[in-house]
């Protein structure tokens, strides 16, 4: 017991100082803050009026809620996504401006220092997240505290996942070159392949559904593991489901789990 | 049953490699505890990687090391406890500042807070940077920062303290300071230290001195003990031309070739020098006599001067030269 108390210090050390660095980080509070607004500012309000099928004088889809409200999830899962995927760039800083060896003298355990690293990234990850929650009534949502508290939870699972995912992809990148390309080649492709843009109507059949869009993007969609975790965040938000409700949490702490474990093999090995 | 083995540092039969090419080779050491002993040697010689060895960043092929008592390879978790470290390359979070840095070493070795708010001034009044305490480190020089990586590693209250290059690249005042700090906590906390450097006029004050080429350990004794087995006077001269240079060869079948087109000459009485003179005296460009000294010891155990990469810069190699 009395050896837990100082693992505890240590791992609470490394936790506040990622946190500190993002309090501090301007650039990184801009777009978190900036990010959601535009998406719902723009893209939200300007598609609004095209959601339902009814504009084209025949109703096609029958979901019952306003395109912003339909986006409002996949706006919270996109600002996490883009902090806590760009969370490999304090890996790679510790790395490469050789504070990671004073860590890694101390007395703390490897794997508490990872987990110390990513439960720091996830909780700005989550508070970047919750940032757009203040802009559900605009999106003319509103929220019991009992939603935001599992929607919170649901957001957290997610950002350790993905933190994790950005702790792999530092191990695998030599220099801070490679970050532009991040959020073109991983971020965005993943999230407009999430359904988040877009429904995949859940009472349209298999063949109409294939009618509608091609097979490949009805793929792409459907093994993307983010769109499972859009799902759950609209099933608390909204209430509704495009996929079975038991998929989204099993998706999440899958996610998290399996991130967690190669991103410790990793930091293991060196 | 372990054997009881003495506090300080202890390295057996210490070898490492990489991808093959072997950068420590058979290394054997025993520093006593409350000394300081001085790792001299030029780049590439091994001296960092001797370091992150020591501070179990590194495992090593092969070989054992027992700190203040404590294998390494055993129980690593005990000896990060007991060490401290300030590495070659700065290794501080320029972001936060002074105090965030201390305090978050403070957290990361499980210190209590009164504990740490105690030992935070403590080490910031040793290095004279309570002033600086609350800025962001960015905006500090390089001596303030390196003033703080030594804070930093004695705020867990290390037994060993290991220190690689801490002043290179720093001008004299901040050097001589930061000597004079290693030298308080040695007297006053019976604190064991290794300290790398290749500045040779750095490592007359230690206990110990240690030279170390391309791996290998040449020589380890007090600086008297060295001048005395090691140390020879020696001549470097710039030959005028070619002529002489083949002359200067033939005559002295063990000359050494120098950086910048120099020889040098190791002189064993001083009748030869008078023979020297004698003969080459008017044609030579250039030609310097050193009196035994650190410098010399080094150069005659290596074959190679400290400063090979920085010709002309004789005048910082200090002691016991006299131009003429
Ligand atoms: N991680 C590494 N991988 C491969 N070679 C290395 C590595 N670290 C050091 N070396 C090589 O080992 C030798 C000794 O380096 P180092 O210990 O840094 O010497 P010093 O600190 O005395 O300048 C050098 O030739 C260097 O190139
Ligand atoms: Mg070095």
């Amino acid at each position: 017991m009395n050896d837990l108390i100082p693992l505890a210090r240590g791992l609470y050390g490394i936790w506040l100082r990622e946190v500190m660095r993002a309090v501090r980080d301007r650039g990184q509070l801009i777009g978190g803050v900036s990010r959601p607004l535009i998406w719902l500012l723009i893209l939200g309000i300007g598609l609004n009026p095209y959601f339902r099928g009814e504009v084209y004088g025949e109703v096609r889809f029958v979901i019952p809620y306003t395109y912003l409200q339909f986006l409002f999830p996949a706006v919270i899962v996109l600002n996490i996504m883009y902090t806590s995927i760009l969370f490999a760039v304090s890996v790679i800083w510790d790395r490469e401006f050789g504070f990671l060896r004073a860590i890694l003298v101390s007395p703390v355990p490897r794997g508490l220092i990872l987990l110390g690293k990513i439960l720091g990234g996830s909780t700005i990850a989550t508070a970047h997240g919750g940032l757009v929650l203040i802009l559900a009534r605009f999106a003319d949502i509103t929220l019991s505290w009992s939603q935001v508290g599992l929607a919170l939870l649901l957001m957290f699972g997610l950002s350790f996942g993905l933190t994790s995912f950005g702790v792999i992809l530092a191990a695998r990148v030599r220099s801070f070159e490679g970050f532009g390309v991040f959020s073109n080649t991983i971020i965005l492709p993943l999230y407009f392949c999430s359904s988040s843009i877009f429904p995949l109507d859940p009472s349209l059949t298999r063949a109409q559904t294939a009618a509608l869009y091609p097979e490949w993007l009805v793929f792409l969609v459907e093994i993307n593991p983010i769109t499972y975790a859009v799902d759950a965040l609209r099933g608390v938000l909204i209430n509704f489901h495009q996929f079975d409700p038991r998929l989204g949490p099993a998706v999440i702490i899958g996610l998290a789990v399996a991130f967690f474990f190669i991103a410790w093999l990793d930091f293991r090995r060196r | 049953m372990t054997p009881h083995t003495a506090s300080g540092i202890e390295i057996v039969h210490l070898s490492h490699a990489f991808a093959g090419r072997k950068v420590l080779d058979d290394i054997s050491l025993s520093i006593e505890e409350g000394t300081s002993v001085a790792l001299l040697g030029p780049n590439g010689a091994g001296k960092t990687t001797l370091m992150n060895i020591l501070c179990a960043l590194i495992k090593p092929d092969s070989g054992r090391v027992m700190l203040d008592g404590v294998d390494l390879a055993r129980q690593p978790d005990a000896i990060r406890r007991r060490i401290g470290a300030v590495f070659q390359d700065p290794s501080l979070d320029t972001r936060l500042t002074a105090w965030e840095n201390l305090e978050f070493n403070g957290l990361v070795y499980g210190l209590p807070r009164r504990e740490r708010a105690r030992r935070i001034d403590e080490v910031l009044d040793l290095v004279e940077l309570g002033d600086w305490r609350d800025e962001i480190v960015k905006g500090f020089s390089g001596g303030m920062k390196r003033r703080l990586e030594i804070a930093r590693a004695l705020m867990h209250q290390p037994r060993i303290l290991f220190l690689d290059e801490p002043t290179v690249g720093l001008d004299p005042q901040t050097r001589a300071r930061i000597w004079s700090y290693l030298e308080h906590l040695r007297t006053h906390r019976n604190l064991t230290q290794l300290i790398t450097t290749h500045y040779v006029e750095e490592v007359a004050g230690h206990d110990r001195i240690c030279i170390i080429d391309r791996g290998k350990l040449l020589a380890n004794g007090t600086p008297e003990e060295l001048r005395a087995r090691h140390g020879t006077s020696m001549i470097r001269c710039m030959p005028r031309d070619a002529e002489t240079e083949a002359a200067l060869r033939a005559a002295y079948p063990d000359i050494r070739s120098l950086a910048g087109g120099r020889l040098g000459v190791a002189l064993a009485s001083p009748d030869m020098l008078d023979a020297f003179l004698a003969t080459y005296g008017t044609r030579l460009r250039q030609i310097q006599i050193d009196e035994p000294s650190l410098e010399t010891v080094f150069l005659s155990l290596t074959g190679r001067e400290l400063r090979d990469r920085a010709p002309g810069d004789d005048t910082a190699a200090g002691v016991g030269e006299q131009a003429i």
